[in-house]
């Protein structure tokens, strides 16, 4: 971040405008914050900008370098003597043959894989189903924005209650309606992650259902009418007026949500805190009991790059993607 | 489209699905929260409440813990919420106003840094605010949630700002305000809607932020509400009536802003649209 480089240096340039300036606003001799109150032109842009650049380097750009830091050295604070020893590259090595690593990374990528294009479905679906209705709109619109407004650790401790093996509505609902026998969903590794995937979609799906219809809401009438007119079925209209007239919304509300898809952690927190085992351990989990219940800062640095690598690939090739696509 | 072709049952049917949708889970805790333990635990379990009970709400109100959690989350949110709004309103007044080049930079600056992963600032903030001995303060979670924040107030911010005819405000400097006189005097009223909508944006983020809360705010007198129900799962017996109540709670306040503003919420989201 080059703010303190950029400040001083407009400073100067910019200096001998202001005087004058001030001389007009008139000539009584101004107290600091006064000074501060008179101040015009690019420098008064620049101290406007400082809070939030000194907030960024102190909570955004300090950390990071010092992530990178700790992963080179052998750092626990769980130990007496808070010594922190250079081991250059051994985190790193250490990661690769960490087969909780693997496990973290293999649930991690599934929650991707399997949520994002999900919530993308269920959320076109709610959002060209909301399109449709013309009453109630104010019901709808809160039914869309509750998922999103509701916090998601109280999502999921909500679905975990839902999928409770004896109390849950879940179980409760398959049994009146297939006579479906009561399951332990949460203590089995296959349907634990099932229920926390369900959960992430449905948390998630509202979001992409909200940006979508606003998407949906600026399409022309007109292309229907004409579409219409020329005879075009529902399937045909959907696919060559609608979808690629929703496609710059589709691909912001992708970016975001297969970012914030990586760094899964509340939801199965909440559910199954990572169990059976570790069968719905995220990545974000191990690096959250590495560091805080191990406090193996050094190793948890290392697996926090890993993560941060992870993303910044993700937003690049995405990047690349929107980029080539606005470019159309 | 074509809602011509659509029968009006279609229509109902798509409604209500959507509906049921989004709302099933709160209307359930609702229900859950009037139940009593004993009626709980009954097989097979009880869609509608068959004694009605306030007493879970009764004992949020009056048992320790919970208490405490609902005013740590209270003082947080309402912090961090005031003080990135004085910040991103100061950052997005400067980029809206800005007259030399590297706008669009700062301002893609300050949008990135809400890519970077929460979990890869954690570690690094766990062990300087543990060597400060910030941790279980209110300061190690404003500070975070001012700067989490930030880029979606100074994306809404700035839109709004720039909304806003520089006429208005040289008339107002003409009459002998300062820039900032003009920022506070005639900016700001005339963009409250976006103040408003990046408060409300800014306040349920650290309202519901939980890995943080999680691992900075651990002591129990010092816990945010979703922490604190959270960990309530593993301390106690967990008393399903008396969660769902607290989560109502929890739940009832953001219910409120997002039917009282979901126009501006709409709005900012499509705008700035942040958080998924």
């Amino acid at each position: 971040m080059k703010n303190v480089g950029l400040v001083s240096g407009q400073n100067s340039g910019v200096g001998p405008a202001f005087p004058a300036i001030e001389m007009t606003s008139g000539m009584k001799i101004l107290r600091p914050w006064q000074r501060l109150c008179d101040l015009n032109g690019a420098t008064l842009d620049y101290v406007l900008l400082l809070p939030a650049f000194l907030l960024l380097a102190l909570i955004v750009v300090y950390p990071i370098g010092r992530l990178f830091y700790n992963s080179f050295l052998d750092l626990r604070l769980s130990s007496s003597v808070d010594a922190a020893q250079f081991v250059g590259l051994q985190n790193y090595a250490d990661v690769f043959h960490d087969g909780e690593f693997w496990m973290a990374l293999r649930n991690t990528v599934l929650v991707v894989v399997i949520t994002v294009p999900g919530a993308l479905v269920v959320g076109l679906g709610l959002a060209l189903l909301a399109n449709q209705v013309r009453r109630a709109r104010a019901l709808l619109r809160l039914s869309l924005l509750l998922p999103w407004a509701l916090p998601l650790s109280f999502t999921g401790l909500i679905f975990a209650w839902f999928f409770h093996s004896e109390y849950g509505v879940v179980n409760d609902v398959l049994q009146r309606l297939g006579g479906i026998e009561p399951r332990m969903w949460l203590t089995q590794a296959w349907s634990a992650s099932a229920a926390i995937w369900l959960t992430i979609i449905w948390k998630t799906s509202s979001f992409m259902a909200l940006i979508l219809l606003a998407g949906l809401q600026m399409i022309p009438r007109s292309l229907y009418e004409a579409a219409e007119v020329d005879g075009a079925s529902a399937w045909q209209q959907f696919r060559h007026i609608t979808l690629p007239m929703l496609t710059p919304s589709i691909l912001v509300a992708l970016i975001f949500r297969t970012i914030t898809a990586l760094q899964t952690f509340d939801i199965p927190y909440t559910m199954t805190h990572g169990g059976p085992g570790q069968a719905t351990e995220t990545l974000a989990m191990l690096i959250h009991k590495t560091t805080i219940d191990y406090l193996d800062v050094g190793y948890g640095s290392t697996l926090a790059v890993m993560m941060f690598v992870l993303s910044l690939l993700l937003s690049m090739v995405y990047i690349r993607f929107v980029g080539r696509g606005g470019g159309q | 489209m074509m809602p011509r072709f659509a029968p009006r049952l279609l229509l109902r049917l798509a409604a209500a699905s959507v509906m049921l949708n989004g709302l099933f889970p709160v209307i359930w805790i609702a229900l859950t929260s009037l139940k009593t333990e004993t009626e709980l635990t009954r097989q097979p379990i009880t869609w509608w409440p068959h004694l009605l009970t306030w007493e879970n709400y009764h004992r949020v109100a009056t048992e320790q813990p919970l208490l405490t959690f609902v005013t740590n989350s209270l003082v947080v949110a309402i912090l961090s919420t005031a003080l990135s709004l004085v910040v991103a309103s100061f950052a997005a007044y400067a980029l809206a106003r800005l007259e030399i080049r590297g706008r669009r930079l700062i301002l893609g600056v300050i949008v990135c840094s809400s890519m970077f992963p929460l979990v890869t600032l954690l570690v690094p903030l766990f062990e300087t605010m543990r060597a400060l001995g910030l941790l279980n303060t209110y300061t190690a979670l404003v500070l975070p949630y001012t700067v989490l924040n930030l880029p979606v107030c100074t994306l809404v911010l700035v839109s709004f700002f720039e909304s806003i005819p520089r006429n208005l405000e040289n008339a107002a400097m003409i009459d002998g305000a300062s820039r900032l006189g003009a920022l506070w005097h005639v900016v700001l009223p005339l963009s409250a809607p976006g103040v408003f909508t990046a408060g409300i944006l800014a306040f349920v983020n650290a309202w519901d932020e939980f890995l943080l809360a999680l691992s900075l705010n651990a002591a129990q007198s010092m816990r945010t509400l979703p922490v604190g129900i959270t960990l309530y799962q593993g301390e106690y017996t967990f008393p399903w009536p008396v969660i769902s109540a607290v989560l109502m709670i929890a739940i009832v306040p953001v219910i409120l802003l997002v039917v009282a503003f979901q126009d501006r919420i709409v709005a900012g989201l499509t705008a700035g649209g942040v958080k998924g």
